[in-house]
This record gives structure tokens, sequence and C-alpha cells, in this order.
């Protein structure tokens, strides 16, 4: 929704500088260096989370050891837990998915590199944040799944507990932010000629990794927000009859899938290292993909096998049951493949493949357990013991493998270096016993108690083989990182492609690859890949759809044409001239500029301004972010806490205003496949996808309602927690309000249509008016509900009065949010459009707020009957 | 011009689905001591709130003319939301 204009002096932050620059760093937008930076900053969570990993492996070399007391202990395995699967495993898998999945698809970057950008410092400063709460008091220590009702404020006091969920909100905003990005541009930016179902299988993973990321954290951000909002405001949720269960329901919902999302990265590294090093296309791959497509649907139908020891009822226990081992079928399909491509080529055994295999084998055995904790009754047993601990690292160190496999099979593509095979090969064999010897123990020891710093004595061995295999595991990563700074500096160079086999797009191009990928349009058009030039495509006609034809994309050796490409310069260090091209640069959305009709430059009318790749901006909302939510942890205490959320308050409006007025070119593919999403610009996809995303966020509150209100009784709810002078009227006065404010929206795209100037302004100001109204209607309904006072309530209807008045204004007030944030959006418009903006043919930015305002529409229109009427 | 009077059209009738299910209410169906009643008004109150989410989706977020794909992108959103809402109030009944 941003508008910006080239006002004449150079848009700071648009020189490129090379790589050797710090400055590069701050500012890079490119989907490779943003792809090195989750790399680097998740190894470094790695090394963090197993740090912790092992001074729980030394106080439980013996029962009764005491290097860690019980709290620190609790803190260490909640923090190794947290870290480990948000801030490592799945950012491991985006620096591959940022650097390949573009080169793979033959796209340029990905759809909004700044919002990439922000992705990324959204991470790191989310683990920054994490690490803060260190150094307040303690941080979480309820375990990484957060169980309620030990994570509300009574159990856990500590600001730094708080501190956790807020970096975990900020955590999955970044992680909406990729999800968004990434499926704009898989489904908007493939290559002629690609078609989805051709995707590289590890484009593929990526492809139904965000896909499950999308719904499944939004699930999590739900349970995130209301958590967040029971230490801050007070609010009663987890702590209510059925509260514990509706945590788990919430939590479980995104865990389940978030299983996969881990390992489906991994498991495309898996098919891409099997494919390369046998020298054979996967067997059965058009089945191989399918059975991905049915885990990742499967997915979210298993979720209550966690809660088998819960109250739910039986039949869903037995459903669950029957979806959960239902699952395993198609794992075993993959399996299946994955072996029979061995049998089927010539195996070569290098270290990207031992680490392949590794994960193989890890992931069978992690599989096989886990059917063990899909069974009900076997769950009664196993529930809260070290064979869900071992089964878990299983599956989950055992996605990690597969992302080490990945680690030494990009490594020459991303440095342009070899590394050492020898010492490549050696951490493998450290890895791969430590691992087994640090988690295979875990079995035999089952019957400890999970999360406990102690044990029953005859278990001692066990345990002391697994911590000795803890220290095996982590020295091999010494070996690694040793490896991997010895290639970078003295490493032999490698030309494209180092590997006889590896067919995807990424090794037609120089290693390094160029800024910008590739020097033609690479097209699957003729059934193999080609570059073609711009002109050439110009001649072709448009995107929609492409040709077709028969393309192999994972198939078949790259064109020849990325022979000389090798020569060329792979880090930028370009000076961006668009940003001050003459002209108005009318700004359709945050990441894209189009020359104006009316006062564009005459050079754009023959040449295609070149992209931008560089932006503060993103580092500062980060920065913003981290100082934003760090001062609301512990706002309640006041002080320092005050200044640094105003602090972080105002430098948040700086970033915005910022990002939102600086110009930032991103050209969209004059030609390319867009199957099924032809005719729907990136942005409207974008905005689309995040909608989505949204829904299942507000889903998240609504069904927490619906929820509550079913475990405490429906009727009882409205009896006993409920005021008389709650009334329908004040929502229906909102409801009318909000229609109006739509249908306002809707006749300014209809003015901006017919290029009339006052007609798009007195829409605009109209819906900000009657949404300025909505949110005064509804403090005025706020103010009279707090102040009430009745028999049942002598001290009004307040936050924290009881679970309905709780669930009433935090639902409503995120909704408030939502209507805030629209009211700010057009409060950037409006002067825009005084002076001139979004006539004609840019009535897009309309459009697109028109999109989200709907969409708050809507959510009211559920809202208004669930907690007016009914 | 034509869009126009259909949008306008689709005003009116969004005003009056809302004035309905307030009037539903106002007729005494929403009665707690009365569950057949109650579930009656609750199953029409919320089938009004559908049918107005679809017109603004259908024609004022454009979906009428949009690929049908993202009508698919948009009820899949809402289809999880559903699944986790039905499936968990199910488990404790």
């Amino acid at each position: 929704m941003s508008h910006g204009e080239a006002d004449g002096h150079d848009a700071g932050g648009h020189d490129f500088p090379p790589m050797s620059s710090v400055k590069r760093w701050f500012v890079t937008t490119n989907h490779k260096d943003i792809g090195i930076l989750y790399t680097i900053t998740a190894l470094f969570f790695l090394v963090l989370g197993g740090v912790l990993a092992l001074l729980m492996r030394v106080q439980l070399w013996g029962p009764g050891e005491s290097i860690l007391s019980a709290g620190a202990y609790n803190q260490a395995v909640s923090a190794h837990g947290l870290l480990m699967v948000f801030w490592f495993i799945s950012p491991f898998a985006f620096g591959f998915a940022n650097y390949v999945v573009p080169l793979q698809i033959g796209a340029d970057d990905l759809a909004f590199p700044r919002l990439n950008a922000m992705s990324y410092w959204a991470y790191l400063f989310s683990g920054l944040l994490f690490i803060a709460s260190f150094f307040q008091g303690g941080t979480f220590d309820g375990g990484w799944t957060m169980y309620a009702p030990l994570n509300v404020p009574t159990y856990m006091p500590n600001v730094g507990g708080t501190t956790v969920v807020l970096a975990l909100i900020m955590f999955v905003a970044a992680v909406t932010m990729g999800s968004v990005n990434f499926l704009t541009t898989m489904y908007r930016m493939r290559a002629e000629g690609l078609r989805m179902r051709d995707l590289p299988m590890f484009s593929m993973s990526i492809l139904l990794t965000v896909w499950m990321m999308l719904f499944a954290f939004a699930a999590l951000l739900a349970a995130l927000l209301i958590l967040g909002a029971q230490h801050l405001i007070g609010v009663n949720y987890f702590n209510t009859d059925g509260g514990t269960l509706l945590w788990t329901h919430l939590f479980w919902f995104f865990g389940h899938p978030e299983v996969y999302i881990v390992f489906f990265p991994a498991l495309g590294i898996m098919a891409e290292c099997f494919q390369t090093f046998t020298g054979h296309r996967i067997v059965g791959r058009k089945w191989f993909v399918l059975a991905m497509v049915l885990v990742a649907l499967q997915s979210f139908v298993v979720w209550m096998h966690h809660m088998f020891l819960t109250g739910i009822n039986l039949e869903i226990k037995t459903l669950f049951m029957v979806t959960t081992i239902g699952i395993s079928l198609p794992f075993d399909l993959m399996v299946f493949s994955l072996i029979y491509t061995m049998i089927k080529g010539r195996i070569r055994f290098t270290t990207p493949f031992l680490f392949s295999l590794g994960a193989l084998i890890l992931f069978i055995i992690g599989g096989i357990t886990g059917v063990f904790l899909g069974a009900v009754v076997l769950d009664y047993e196993f529930r809260g013991t070290y064979w869900v601990v071992a089964h878990f690292h299983y599956v989950m160190v055992g996605g990690a493998t597969g992302l080490f496999a990945g680690v030494y099979y990009w490594f020459p593509k991303m440095t342009g270096r070899m590394y050492d095979e020898f010492l490549g090969k050696l951490h493998f064999g450290l890895y791969f016993v430590g691992f087994n010897l640090l988690y295979f123990p875990m079995f035999g020891a089952w019957e400890t108690p999970r999360r406990v710093f102690d044990y029953a004595l005859p278990l001692g061995t066990w345990h002391k083989v697994a911590t000795i295999g803890g220290f095996l595991l982590g020295a091999s990563f010494l070996v690694m990182f040793y490896n991997l700074f010895k290639s970078v500096a003295v490493g032999e160079e490698v030309g494209d492609n180092p590997w006889e086999y590896g067919t995807t797009a990424e090794w037609a191009v120089s290693s390094p690859p160029p800024l910008e990928n590739f020097e033609g349009k690479p097209s699957y058009a003729s059934g193999k890949l080609s570059f073609r030039d711009e002109p050439e495509l110009t001649a072709d006609g448009s995107g929609d759809g492409g040709p077709g034809g028969n393309p192999s994309p994972d198939g078949g050796l790259a064109s020849s044409a990325s022979e000389s490409s090798s020569d060329r310069r792979s880090d930028g260090g370009v000076r961006a001239e668009s940003a001050t091209a003459g002209g108005e640069a009318l700004v359709t959305g945050p990441e894209a500029v189009a020359p104006s009709a009316t006062g564009a430059a005459a050079a754009h009318e023959t040449e295609e301004p070149h992209a931008d790749h560089a932006s503060i901006w993103p580092f500062v909302i980060g920065l913003a972010g981290f100082l934003t939510f760090l001062g609301v942890s512990g706002v309640q205490n006041g002080g320092a806490y005050y200044w640094l959320t105003g602090s972080g308050g105002v430098l948040s409006a700086v970033g915005f205003v910022g990002l939102a007025r600086e110009p930032f070119h991103v050209p969209e593919p004059t030609v390319a496949e867009q199957w099924p999403f032809e005719g729907v610009e990136n942005m409207k996809l974008g905005m689309w996808t995040f909608l989505a995303s949204d829904v299942v966020l507000f889903g998240g509150f609504i069904g927490s309602y619906l929820f509550l209100r079913v475990a405490n009784g429906w009727t009882h709810w409205h009896h006993a927690f409920v005021p008389e002078a709650h009334v329908t009227f004040p929502g229906l006065v909102n409801t009318y309000l909000l229609l109006a404010s739509s249908f306002a929206v809707v006749l300014g795209l209809v003015a901006a249509h017919r290029n009339s100037r006052r007609g798009v302004v007195a829409a605009l100001s109209v819906t900000w008016l009657l949404g300025v109204g909505f949110l005064i209607n509804k403090g005025l309904e706020w103010q009279h509900l707090f102040h009430i006072s009745t028999e049942a309530f002598p001290n009004g209807w307040n936050v924290g009065t009881n679970v309905a008045s709780s669930t009433f204004y935090l639902t409503t007030g995120l909704h408030g949010a939502h209507v805030v944030v629209g009211l700010v959006m057009l409060m950037y418009m409006i002067p825009r459009a005084m002076n001139g903006a979004y006539l004609g043919d840019d009535e897009t930015s309309i459009e697109y707020f028109g999109l989200y305002w709907h969409f708050v529409d809507i959510v009211w229109l559920f809202l208004f009957p669930l907690f007016y009427i009914l | 011009m034509t869009r126009l009077k259909l949008y306008s059209a689709i005003f009116v009738v969004l005003m009056a689905l809302s004035t309905t299910q307030a009037l539903v209410e106002r007729t005494g169906m929403v009665d707690f001591g009365d569950p057949d009643a109650y579930w009656m008004a609750f199953g029409i109150i919320l089938t009004l709130s559908f049918v107005k989410a679809t017109f603004v989706a259908t024609y004022y977020m454009h979906l009428r003319w949009e690929p049908r794909s993202v009508t698919y992108l948009f009820l899949g959103g809402l289809f999880v939301a559903l699944a986790l809402t039905t499936a968990a109030a199910y488990s404790i009944l």
C-alpha cells in the first residue's frame, strides 16, 4: 500500500555495496544474500541450542547430578527446544530456500525483495529478543510445547517468560512474510514452460512447506497473541475451564504440521542429492510428489494424537489414531522411492549423499517409533517419557541431517569453492555415530520422565552413553565449521556445476551466481533449459501461460548457455539508477514502482529501469520491532520499559514511512509461467495470500471463543458471564458503519477508474470517517461495559472479569486493531490522493487496500452475531 | 455504470440482511430457554452472515472476476479455520 516519490535526491541505501562491505549485509534485499544471512544466523542458533543441550546432558550424566538447579534445567530444556525448533531448523532450511528456489524456478529474485529482507531481520531480532529473556529474571521454563496452565502468568511471573512469547510472535510475523513471498514467487515468477508439477524436488518441497507454514503458523499466532494478552493485560483464557485443552488444540494444530514443515525441506534436499549422486531421476517422481502433497494435507488432521491422554472423547481419539497411522503410508512410498532410486542408479558416496542417506536411515527409525505413539493404547504408556524424546529427535534431527546434506551440496554454488571431502566425510562419521549414541539409548531409558532433571538409578548407563554421544555429536560440528571456514578461503575453485549429474537450473549459472541470476531469460519451452534474450521473448508475446511443451526442468542436463557464465561478476556491487530517474514514481505496492503516466522520463519508455537491491528500512523496522517488544515485555514495570516501547514505536513509524516513501523498483517478469494465477498481479496475490492466513488467525480467535463457550456450557455462558447491559444495538450500528465504509471504498475505486480525483479523495475520506466512527462507537460501548455496576458485576465488566469478557474484548479488540491499521493506511493514501495519485491505471493501490478493508468487514459480519446476538 | 448499480444494490442488500439479523433477535427467537427456537435463530442468523460475507467477497473483493484459484486460496484458509474449530469443539462434546 505504499507510494513513493522520487523527490530529487538519491534514495538512501540504493547504492549497492560489494559483498566485502559490511554495509551490504544491512541493506541487501537480494535473495542470495538473504539466504546466506539466514544460513549463518541459523547456525548461530544451532550452537546456542546445542550448548544448552550439552548442559542438560552433563546434568543427566548420572541421577542427581547438579550442575543445573531444577529451575535452570527447566529453562535450559525449554529454551533448547524452542531455539532448535523455531530459530534453527526451519530458518536453516529457508537459508537454502532463499538462495536456491529463485534459481531453480528461473526467477531473478523473490517477488517482494524488501519483504524478504524484513522477514530475515524480524527473524534475527526475534532470536535476539529470546536471548534477552535470559537476562530478565529467567527465560521461559514451561517446555517447548508451552502447555497451559504452566504458561500463564501465575506460574510464569518472570518478564523473561513474556519476552519469549513476544519473540515467538515476532518470529511468526517473519514466517508469515516469508510464506506470502515464496508462494507469490513460485506461482507467478516461474520460467517459461516450467509447470508446477515439474518443479525441482527441493522447490516442490519448499512450496508445500510454505503452504503448511501459511496456515499452521497463523493458528500458532492466535495462540501466542492470546497468551501474550494473558501476560500483559490479564485476559482469562488458558486458566479457565477448558483453557488447558484449548492451548493444546491451538498449539498442536500448528505443532504437527510443524513436524513436516521442518522435515519437508530436508526431504527435498535428500531427493535432489539422491538424484545427483545416483545419476538417476527419482523413481516414481510423480507419486513421490503426490505423496508429499498428501502428507501436507493430512498434516492438518492428525494433531489430536498429541492429546490422547487428555479428556477428549474416545471417538475423536480413534479417528485421529486412524489419520495418524494413515499418514505413514505416503511416507512409506517416499522411502521406497528413494531406496529404489539408489538401486537403479550408480551411487557416488560424496558427503552430501552420505548425509542424505543418513537422514533417510534416521527418519525410518524415527517414523517406525512414531507409529507406536500414534496408537492410543501404547501412547498411554509412552506419553511423557524418553520414548517420545528419542522418537522426535530421530525425526527432527534426522531432518536436520538432510539439511546438512544441503550445506555440502550447495556450498560450492554459494561460495565458488569446494569443501574438503575428507573432512566432510569425517564430519558425517562423527555425526552419525554421535547421533545414534545420543538418541538410541533413550529408547532403552524410555522410562525416564521427560523434561525432568533427575531419573531412576538403573537408567544411569543409558544416560551416560547418551551424554558421550551428545558430546561426539557436538564435536562433529567443530569439524564442519573448520572445513567450511577453511574451504571458503582456500578450497578448490569450482565451475558452474561441480556435480556430474546436477541438473537443476542453479547448476547452469556461475558459482556463485550473478546478482540477478541469469543473463538471458531461462526457458523450458523447448523441453530443456535454455536461455533466451529479451527481444526474442518480446517478439513471442505475453507471459500468460507460455507454450507449454514438454519441459523437464529436473531432468536433462543444463544448457550449454551456462558455460560462459562463470566469467560474470557475481556479487553485484551495482549502483541502482532507477530510483532517481526523473518524474514521479508511483508505487502500486510496497515492492513495485512503475513510471507514472504523467511524469515518467522518456528514458523509461525505451528501457526498463534496473531492479533495486538495497534498502535500509527492513533492518530499521526489525530493530524497531525488537525495541518495541522488549519494552512491551515489561511495560507493567514501567521505567526503562516505557522508554524502550516508546522509542521502538517511533522507530517503527519512521521505518514504515521510510519504506513506503522509498522508490524501489522490482520488475515483474515479462514472460513467466503463472498457472493458476495468470492475470493476478504479484501484489494482489500477495495480499490474498496474507488474507488467507489472516482468516486462520481470526479463525483461531473465534474458534477459541466457541471452544471455551462449549466447554463452559453454551447457555450457562450467557446467563453466568454476560451482563444484561451487553446488548445488540452497538454491534448493529458498527455493522452499518463498516458496511458503509466498504461501500465507500468501492465508490473510491469507481471514482479512480473514472479519473475523478475529487471522487477518490471524498470516498477515501468517508471511509476513514466511518472507520473512526466505528472505533468511537466501540469505545463508548466498552466504557459503558467497564463501568456497569450490577449485582452480578459490581465492579464492571472488564477485560479480566471472566472468560466471556476476555473473549469478547480480545477478539473484537484484534478486529479493532485491524481497523486501526486500515485507518493508518488511509491517512497515508488520502494526502496522496489529493495530489492526484491512484487515478486511471494506478487504481490498484485502492483495490489492494479495499481487499484488506473488505476482509476486515467480513470478519465483523461474523463477530456481530456471535458476540452481540447469540 | 452498470457495475456501480450492482455495487449499490449489494450495499442495500447487506444493510437489509444486517437489519434482519437484529430483527430475528427482536422476535424473541434467541431464547436460551427454548432450544428449538434458539438453534433455529442461530442457523438463520449465521446463514445470513455467510450470505453477506459471500456478497462482499464475491463483488466488493472482485472474486467474481478473478481466476477461480484465488477463491480456492481464500476458501482454503476458511476450511482450515472451520476444521480446527469444529474438530476441537467436537472433541469435548
